[in-house]
């Protein structure tokens, strides 16, 4: 057995001495078994196309030119065994509320995925909140960079 | 192939450098004139304990801004005793109160006997008069305990020279440590080091144990660490992520956020059962909970409005209330310790800045001028705010005193250091 799973077991064995409800705690050990990509088993995709989406200051809505690039990605995005969906956000604000917001964008994208046909098993979401930008400046641009969703395909 | 990240975790009594060092920036113009006058020693100590211990008291008293000293060139004269004590030396030179004391040895184990008198000049009496016996191993705890007698003498507020910070240094892009030190910077702690962030410290009211948010596992996690032993647990109180521990005030729960299906509402979780008691639910985003002194009230950000706001929630009727209105950003509200009123992340034009507000009034007042202010905590005796902000991609913690007196830094020597938690007191 995988070390990650004898983890995943140590885990469930306390979750079930506790109050606990089962399905959450199967929700848990899916999220933890593939949430960050040390735990991905499966080779990461390679693909030509952007695998960013970007979001306005305390916001998670797509919008238009999103979805068109969601729209385009959606053949390799089925073709996929796992979709990872990773939410960011910019420094400002607070950094609770911004793993929250991170988690919202990464929602949002999953649920358009789904309406769009692909099957919600198969995607990860993590949100990082504003721990790991990608520019580490305080400036207009650098902050439209971090308000992110970044995609992966395995 | 699957890779663990790599987790280095020691416990050190002091580490290579230390990382923080406060720098007063602006002291107002009409601060009290203390003079700490070199303590006199009994003769026969191979070292000069009283030098040392006058020393360390006037350096803790100096450290957040809050008074001015008068140089030791400038004294008329060194009294260590009250009957060499004589107001007029200290009137003259502008003196608002006067420190004397004197280092005698107790007995044959090489115990000392500290005692220490302050005086307040302009009503001319001996406002405290104390005595300590302690170890010359412990010469810098003993004048602490000094430091807080006379500053609580002094302003009717509780010393808080024995507190502690605890702090999250990003030192590089991939190294986080969870830190803690003593209030002015000394014996730091490296209590874990992670390649993945690490997030929200809260002091358990014991100050025995510190819990905090890590990613090491690929998702948020809450873990409560035990200072004395180092030992780590993750609380997994279920859910997609677990996030925003704060201690309840008996030690006994943790209020914290947990996000069922990606919706982050506010629970209880009691550390003994670990059950889980919801608080909110809504279909916004619910977060960043903080108990009132009573234990009463839980106030938490919440964007049920469209922005973030504040609200308070009674744990028990589970009434809630809005308590911000003004401007479209307004979050991680803490209590005063008072509970009277509460400070936050206000959000204006922009700018991220530390403001407060008294529960009973609308006003918000802003504190702070930087503008990506964040992670606001406040002294055990409400005087002093310390917050996380930004020069460049470097992050230092500010501070400043509730009555304006002083503002101050705490800059870090390597990389980012943020989410500063004060604290408790001792009792």
């Amino acid at each position: 057995m995988e070390p990650i799973g004898i983890f995943i077991l140590a885990m469930l064995c306390q979750v079930y001495s506790c109050a606990a409800n089962v399905s959450d705690s199967v929700e848990r050990m899916q999220y933890a078994s593939v949430a960050g990509d040390e735990y991905l088993q499966e080779e990461k995709l390679e693909t030509n196309l952007d695998d960013k989406v970007y979001f306005d200051f305390d916001k998670s809505t797509l919008d238009a030119e999103d979805k068109n690039l969601l729209e385009q990605y959606l053949p390799e995005i089925k073709k996929a065994k796992i979709v990872r969906l990773e939410g960011h956000c910019d420094e400002r604000g607070t950094r609770e509320y911004n793993l929250a917001l991170g988690e919202r964008r990464a929602l949002e994208v999953r649920d358009f995925l789904v309406v769009k046909g692909v099957s919600g098993k198969k995607i990860r979401v993590v949100s990082f909140g504003e721990e790991k930008p990608l520019k580490n400046a305080s400036n207009e641009k650098a902050w439209a960079e971090n308000r992110r969703v970044e995609i992966s395909l395995y | 192939m699957i890779r663990f990240f790599t987790l280095l975790f020691f416990l050190v009594s002091n580490s290579i450098f230390t990382i923080l060092e406060i720098e007063i920036l602006k002291g107002s113009d009409n601060l009290s004139k203390v003079a700490f006058v070199p303590f006199g020693a009994e003769e026969g100590f191979e070292e000069d304990y009283g030098e040392q211990i006058s020393r360390y008291v006037e350096k803790n008293m100096l450290l957040f801004g809050e008074f001015e000293n008068l140089d030791k060139s400038e004294m008329l004269s060194y009294p260590s005793s009250e009957n060499d004590f004589f107001y007029r030396d200290w009137k003259v030179l502008g003196v608002d109160y006067s420190v004397i004391g004197k280092v005698n040895s107790v007995n044959a184990l090489g115990n000392l006997n500290i005692s220490y008198f302050l005086f307040n000049i302009n009503r001319r009496i001996k406002i405290l008069e104390g005595e300590i016996i302690g170890n010359e191993d412990n010469i810098e705890d003993i004048s602490k305990i000094i430091s807080n007698r006379i500053y609580e003498q002094i302003t009717g507020l509780r010393g808080i020279f024995d507190t502690k910070l605890a702090y999250v240094v990003n030192s590089d892009a991939d190294t986080y440590q969870m830190c803690i030190s003593d209030i002015d910077g000394k014996n730091e702690q490296i209590l874990f080091t992670s390649k993945a962030p690490i997030m929200s410290p809260d002091w358990s009211p014991d100050r025995k144990k510190i819990a905090y948010v890590s990613f090491e596992n690929g998702l948020a996690e809450i873990f409560i660490q035990d200072l004395q032993s180092g030992k780590r647990d993750s609380i997994q109180a279920l859910g997609m992520t677990n996030s925003a521990p704060v201690w309840s005030p008996d030690g006994k729960s943790l209020a914290l956020v947990v996000s069922f299906s990606g919706n982050p509402d506010i629970f209880l979780y009691s550390i003994n059962s670990k059950r889980l008691i919801r608080l909110t639910n809504h279909y916004g985003i619910d977060t960043e909970p903080s108990w009132s002194p009573d234990s009463k009230k839980i106030i938490f950000t919440s964007d049920r409005s469209g922005s973030p706001q504040l609200y308070e929630i009674n744990t028990k009727s589970k009434r809630k209330k809005r308590l911000t209105r003004d401007g479209n950003y307004n979050a991680r509200g803490r209590y005063f310790p008072d509970g009277k009123s509460i400070f936050f992340v206000h959000g204006n034009d922009g700018n991220f800045q530390i403001a407060t507000k008294k529960l009973s009034s609308r006003y918000i007042e802003t504190l702070t001028s930087t503008s990506l202010d964040e992670s606001p905590t406040i002294s055990p005796n409400g005087n002093i705010i310390i917050y996380a902000t930004k020069d460049g991609s470097n992050g230092y913690l500010g501070g400043i005193t509730l009555d304006g007196k002083s503002r101050f830094s705490l800059p870090v020597k390597n990389g980012s250091v943020r989410e500063p938690a004060w604290s408790p007191l001792l009792n």
